[in-house]
């Protein structure tokens, strides 16, 4: 047990805050509600960012820090599944990566080379022609997508299928995890310099003490994310994601009643964080379907049928 | 960053364990209901005798005070593995954990050959004269004076919710000696001293646990005196820093939550409600334990303990109540003589957002330590 990064880590952390200082303002003029960093994935491609996780000294633990590092961005790109899931597919698939989830729209679904179909217990992979998706329109701070009906995928087999949904656990709680750690910086920030009552609303104490739950859930999620991309253990990977879904239902809500009226315009870029942990809230079958991960690997029973 | 136990911290985990299984006596779980109780006081004088015998009690101390200078991890695999197993050191995990290592740090020569050797033998209870009935979070507050007389000090005042205070042999006091939170002062007082009076007050966490202490004038000598008239509020940050993530809550937390799950399964009744409640608990359970890592950590690579501990101890309050929830809701019937250890586990979990800094006092320091938001007008 050792928590003091290698020098190896230390390095690809600082490499990925350097690539990331240039990402942290929003474009202000951009007014919509998913931000897509076309250039920062250029960036981390050419940098060969992706593959982080297959590099020894580095590995899946090193690759969580970067997911949760970029998702602190304003920008999105499809990051997570690429560093996390796809060194964990048998043979080459191309990034970016989606998941299609019991037929639902997906994020980057509609320009992924590769699907991850998820229909119930089954998993297929798909790459997917570019008929066979659609964007959608989505409140979602991530680009939308669908998988047309009738794509035909390959099963994954059933130990494959396991693995693949350990890791998207992964993947979803390191994401969220730097989406969390964003959220309440932004919201500190207002709070620190909006003005009500003749003082900053970070001296009232209802706020600052519901500020606090939210940095510790924060930094909760953070530790379980980065100890199950650092053991790979199915029943971290569901504790990881079950506190990451459990702490952003909490999260998103109180941010939002801090920053009230502001947070709902598009002015303020809240919603570039809040509104990507919304679409995360559902992945993986939600708090539900961690419970059950929890159960069956923590508990060593099935839970309910 | 490693996740994992080197194989030096898995053989002395597996120790502590071999030897809890081999001298917690078979009614132990009957015996846990109270860690100031008269049969748990007794049990635990002789249980931390013999740890200190096979040097499991302060492997964490220097060798000149009878430890191995062992690292803070060894320190806090113990404290998990005693904690998990209802805690047979019973008040005596306080010397272990803070009043030994303050005194080493801040005592005179002649107050650490007194006291220290008898906290290394296991000999020996101390209890935490901080709360008085005005002063609680508010703890500068506090009226207990100390007046000198001479060479000695005459305490008058009253201390409550002491914990250990009826079997306790020495009390960490702190009492003014002059006006304002700089006029605080700390002292080791004997409570055999004359003037010394214990009353146990009944209470919700278990038995032996809570008293009211009146010092009625009561006269000890000038050397009571730990380190300088005043230097109070410095070494009680210190001490508290260690006690914040003293006791590994999660360790018992954890446990309990799997005991009571394995009791739903095996009655059938493990149904998709529980199942997501319990999922929620063992997160935070795990979530306060890795916080709780990261502090040791930081102890281990020498980093100064920052505000993260408090997010530590807050990880840990909200652990404790989701279980303690959990079992209320879903195992009723443990706090009505079903299951002992799961009552001893409710009675003490009721402590964890109040005891050593209440859990809102964290959340202040959260905020304004960590957060950096602005501090509230006083």
């Amino acid at each position: 047990m050792d928590f003091k990064l290698t020098s190896d880590q230390d390095a690809l952390v600082s490499a990925v805050d350097k690539l990331a200082a240039r990402f942290e303002a929003r474009p202000t003029e951009f007014l919509g509600f998913a931000l897509v960093g076309h250039e920062l994935e250029r960036e981390l491609e050419d940098g060969q960012y992706f593959d982080i996780a297959q590099v020894p000294e580095l590995g899946p633990l090193t690759a969580a820090m970067a997911v949760e590092r970029l998702a602190r961005l304003p920008f999105t790109a499809e990051i997570a599944l690429s560093m996390l899931v796809r060194p964990q597919l048998a043979g080459e698939w191309p990034r970016p990566l989606a998941v299609a989830e019991n037929s639902r729209p997906g994020r980057f679904l509609a320009t992924a080379k590769t699907v991850l179909v998820i229909h119930g217990e089954n998993v297929g992979i798909v790459q997917p022609a570019a008929h066979e998706v659609e964007a959608v329109e989505s409140l979602f701070a991530y680009p939308m997508g669908k998988l047309k009906e009738g794509t035909t995928t390959t099963q994954l087999s059933g130990s494959e299928a396991a693995n693949i949904r350990k890791w998207l656990r992964i993947a979803l709680a390191a994401e969220v995890s730097g989406l969390l750690q964003a959220a309440v910086g932004s919201t500190v920030e207002h709070l620190s310099s909006r003005k009500q009552f003749g003082r900053p609303l970070g001296t009232f104490q209802a706020l600052r003490h519901r500020m606090a739950e939210c940095a510790v859930l924060a930094g909760g999620v953070r530790w379980l994310a980065l100890k199950a991309a650092g053991t790979g253990d199915e029943g971290d990977a569901a504790l990881a994601a079950s506190h990451a879904q459990e702490s952003a239902t909490r999260v998103v809500y109180d941010v939002h009643q801090m920053l009230a009226a502001m947070g709902m315009t598009l002015e303020h870029p809240l919603h570039l964080w809040t509104y990507r942990l919304k679409a995360l809230l559902s992945e993986l079958g939600g708090r539900g379907g961690q419970a059950k991960a929890v159960a069956q690997h923590c508990f060593g029973c099935g839970g309910p049928g | 960053m490693d996740f994992q136990w080197d194989s030096e911290q898995q053989t002395f985990r597996r120790a502590v364990r071999d030897f809890l299984a081999a001298h917690l006596p078979q009614d132990w779980e009957s015996l846990a209901h109270g860690p100031g109780s008269e049969s748990q006081s007794a049990f635990a004088k002789k249980f931390c005798a013999q740890l200190a015998q096979a040097g499991l009690l302060v492997p964490h101390w220097p060798q000149r005070w009878g430890g191995r200078d062992a690292d803070p991890w060894t320190a806090f695999i113990l404290a998990e593995e005693m904690w998990a197993a209802g805690e047979p050191r019973g008040g005596q995990y306080m010397n272990v954990n803070w009043i030994g290592p303050t005194l080493m740090r801040y005592g005179s020569q002649d107050q650490q050959a007194r006291y220290i050797p008898p906290m290394a033998r296991g000999e020996t209870i101390w209890c935490q004269g901080f709360s008085e009935p005005e002063a609680g979070s508010d703890l500068a507050s506090l009226r207990t004076r100390a007046e000198k007389r001479g060479s000695s000090y005459r305490i008058s005042g009253q201390k409550v919710w002491t914990s250990y205070a009826g079997h306790a042999d020495t009390c960490f006091l702190l009492a003014k000696t002059a006006p304002g939170r700089e006029g605080i002062s700390i002292f080791l007082i004997p409570m055999r001293t004359p003037g010394v009076i214990v009353r146990q007050i009944p209470s919700l966490i278990g038995e032996g646990d809570i008293h009211e202490v009146f010092f009625d004038d009561a006269e000890v000598p000038g050397d009571a005196l730990l380190g300088a008239e005043g230097q109070a509020w410095e070494i009680v940050r210190t001490a508290l820093s260690l006690e914040r993530v003293g006791i590994p809550r999660f360790a018992l937390a954890s446990r309990m939550l799997h005991r009571a799950v394995e009791k739903l399964e095996k009655a059938g009744r493990f149904g998709h409600g529980a199942v997501e409640q319990a999922a929620r608990a063992r997160a935070a359970c795990e979530a306060a334990r890795l916080y709780s890592y990261s502090i040791v950590d930081q102890r281990r690579h020498g980093t100064p303990v920052g505000p993260e501990a408090s997010a530590a101890r807050f990880a840990t309050v909200m652990a404790e109540r989701l279980v303690g929830e959990f079992v209320v809701e879903h195992v009723p019937e443990a706090l009505s003589g079903g299951d002992s250890m799961l009552l001893a586990h409710h009675q003490r979990a009721i402590v964890a957002g109040i005891a050593s800094g209440a859990a809102e006092i964290q959340l202040n320091l959260i905020a304004t330590e960590l957060l950096r938001l602005p501090r509230e007008p006083r």
